[in-house]
């Protein structure tokens, strides 16, 4: 699965919708407990772990993607 | 079990965006058991209401889920007004972790009562519970930290939390061994099969107070269901197995006894560590029963001759060793032993095999065996279809039950006529009211009999126990043997008594013991009861169900006449002015 196929599982949107500015203040549904879900799905996926400073500096689906590229994926 | 709409669900996502998916809910068979479960938790455990609810369907449970308030279980449970008690729950998990029931668990001081206030405090906790619910009750116990500052000494330091912690959960088995209600679910052996430091990830603990993975909840939900199963009536009754590569490997008819596979060698011990799995399931009441396409004689070859078989020809309830077809073969299977082939598990290790009676036969429950038979011990023990919530007597005696139900119906195909034959099988039968020695019996047959059962009603073990020692209602069970042995306590009556009439809540009969007129000894014993206390009539309902067929032409042919019906009701009434006449050769022993 891609990033934008798991966050949009997550979030329940249409993977067409999500972009880089998608951002957990401008969506509903990433609450801090789907924000904690997606981390651990995308743990999951991409056999990586997170550092705790990472979740927490997550914003948008643009910090997503850079995080997944410093963990080299 | 229903197939499988969930199948493709892998991830804690998956279960929850399915849960959230109204569609997927509403298509879902409709031939689910409903259960009620409250869960209550120490730490954070969202996700997993969704998970169990949509889990529990793959198993053929619907379940209702509510979740307690975060860390609240002991206001919870302790106010009769929260909303556990307003859920009405008939199965209640208490998830307390370890980390949240101690403040620090690094310093070794000196703490001598710790264990005991914990425990004393879990217990008054239990006992309200068992107050204030008729809910089977579920107590996780604690995870065994593998942090512990004093490394190798962890448990030789009497002060060590590890040894605490190992000593609370002893205390707490302990103390519920014989309760029927409480349950201890052995997390800490739950966390060590997935791995404790896979289980716990310090930075979701940390940031949100989750001490369960979040991708382990599928894994969680499954070990709940393994309550679930039983509590729903839902326990598989029968394994039903082929033979060359399941029982040992190689192919008897090739190899020869010699050849196969099955022993104390790499090769032979998967499959001889297997046949000791079924035995020890044969011991706790599970049906042993044989599908398979072989020669007759091969089989009894190494039923008798092989030195590391451990199961023989009187193991089995049934055996279909021929060249028929499976399907053919199951359903002769179900006939025989009387039971419905829901109550199956099929184990087969050909593929095309496993297709087709899957595709015959829905209601069977086909495992999907791993290519690798060194994972076949595996893939049974993790089946949560054989568990039960206790393992009576008769479960114990079941196995040779069957034998002996062999010999009656060789018994049956000399003797002449019927009446010859009832008369030649001596039966007594023992009538009594329940006491605490019967009463888990008596429950396990209430909520397990489909057959012969006239109202199919479920009650709980606790509420037997309750009708059991109010004045309202007699419950007797009757317990029959013959002089080929012992068939235990298989039937039971609910009787609600008024002073003039005495109505049949339920009146139920294992079908193993039918057509030799033990219902009408039984019924004739009630009448008589009856009649004793002045009451001038007896009254009984009938309740149609998709298996009770059997038990529809009960009341008619025993001289009762029809009150009113409906499609789904009947109500009987016998005038106690009328004479009923007992079996005469059935002896009633007194108790």
């Amino acid at each position: 699965m891609t990033l934008k196929e798991i966050t949009a599982k997550v979030l329940g949107m249409d993977a067409n919708k999500i972009n880089g500015k998608t951002s957990r203040e401008s969506t509903s549904e990433w609450d801090s407990f789907n924000h904690l879900l997606l981390v651990s799905e995308i743990e999951k996926e991409f056999d990586i772990k997170l550092k705790m400073d990472e979740v927490n500096t997550i914003k948008t689906f643009a910090d997503l993607e850079k995080i997944l590229r410093t963990h080299g994926k | 079990m229903p197939k499988k709409e969930v199948a493709e669900l892998n991830t804690t996502a998956d279960y929850i965006r399915a849960y959230k998916n109204k569609a997927v809910l509403s298509s879902l068979p409709n031939n689910v058991k409903k259960l009620r479960v409250a869960i209550l938790a120490s730490s954070t455990i969202n996700g997993l209401k969704e998970v169990l609810s949509i889990k529990s369907r793959d198993f053929g449970i619907d379940a209702d889920v509510y979740v307690g308030e975060y860390n609240q279980y002991t206001r919870e449970i302790l106010d009769d007004k929260s909303e556990l008690y307003t859920h009405k729950s008939d199965v209640i998990f208490l998830f307390i972790d370890t980390r949240a029931i101690k403040d620090s668990f690094f310093l070794n001081k000196k703490e001598d009562s710790w264990v005991n206030e914990k425990f004393a405090e879990i217990k008054s906790l239990i006992e309200k519970l068992e107050e204030k619910t008729s809910a089977t009750i579920i107590i996780h116990n604690f995870e065994r930290l593998t942090n512990s500052p004093l490394g190798i000494l962890a448990n030789k330091e009497k002060n060590s939390f590890t040894e605490m912690v190992g000593e609370l959960n002893r205390k707490l088995v302990k103390e519920t061994m014989d309760n029927r209600r409480v349950f201890i679910f052995d997390y800490d052996n739950f966390l060590a099969k997935v791995g404790k430091e896979k289980a716990f990830d310090p930075k979701f603990y940390y940031l949100a107070d989750i001490k369960l993975n979040l991708e382990l909840l599928p894994e969680l939900a499954e070990a709940y269901i393994k309550y679930l199963i039983p509590i729903a009536g839902l326990t598989k009754k029968c394994l039903v197995l082929d033979l060359d590569g399941i029982l040992w490997g190689g192919i008897i008819g090739e190899d020869g006894l010699s050849g196969i596979k099955l022993g104390p060698t790499p090769e032979g011990r998967p499959f001889w560590e297997l046949q000791q799995y079924i035995l020890a399931l044969r011991e706790q009441g599970v049906i042993l029963a044989i599908n398979s396409k072989n020669n007759l004689a091969d089989v009894q070859s190494v039923f008798k001759k092989h030195p590391y078989c451990l199961l023989k020809d009187e193991h089995f309830a049934a055996l279909e060793i021929n060249w028929n077809d499976k399907i053919a073969n199951m359903k002769k299977l179900a006939a025989d032993l009387n039971i419905g082939l829901d109550s199956f598990v099929f184990l087969d290790d050909d593929k095309t095999n496993r297709m087709i009676v899957r595709e015959a036969l829905p209601e069977v429950l086909t495992l999907e065996m791993p290519d690798d038979p060194a994972l076949y011990l595996r893939t049974l023990s993790n089946l949560p279809f054989f568990n039960k919530l206790k393992i009576t007597e008769e479960d114990r005696k079941r196995g040779d039950q069957y034998r002996e139900e062999k010999k009656r119906t060789e018994f049956k195909s000399v003797a002449t006529n019927m009446d010859e034959y009832l008369k030649g099988l001596d039966i007594k039968v023992e009538i009594k009211k329940a006491d605490k020695f019967t009463i888990p019996r008596i429950a396990q047959l209430i909520s397990k009999t489909n057959q012969f059962n006239t109202t199919t009603k479920r009650y709980s073990e606790t509420e037997v126990a309750k009708m059991a020692n109010s004045k309202d209602y007699l419950i007797i069970s009757i317990k029959a043997e013959d002089r080929f042995g012992d068939s235990g306590i298989t039937g039971v009556a609910i009787i609600k008594m008024g002073s003039i009439n005495w109505h049949i809540d339920s009146y139920l009969l294992s079908c193993r013991i039918l057509g030799k007129e033990i219902e009408t000894t039984f019924l004739w014993y009630i009448l008589e009861e009856a009649k004793k206390v002045k009451v001038t009539d007896v009254t009984a309902d009938f309740i149609k169900t998709a298996k009770n067929v059997v038990s529809a032409p009960f009341f008619k042919k025993s001289g009762f006449e029809l009150l009113n019906s409906s499609d789904v009701k009947e109500t009987w009434k016998f005038d106690l002015k009328k004479k009923f006449t007992k079996p005469a050769f059935i002896k009633i022993v007194k108790a």
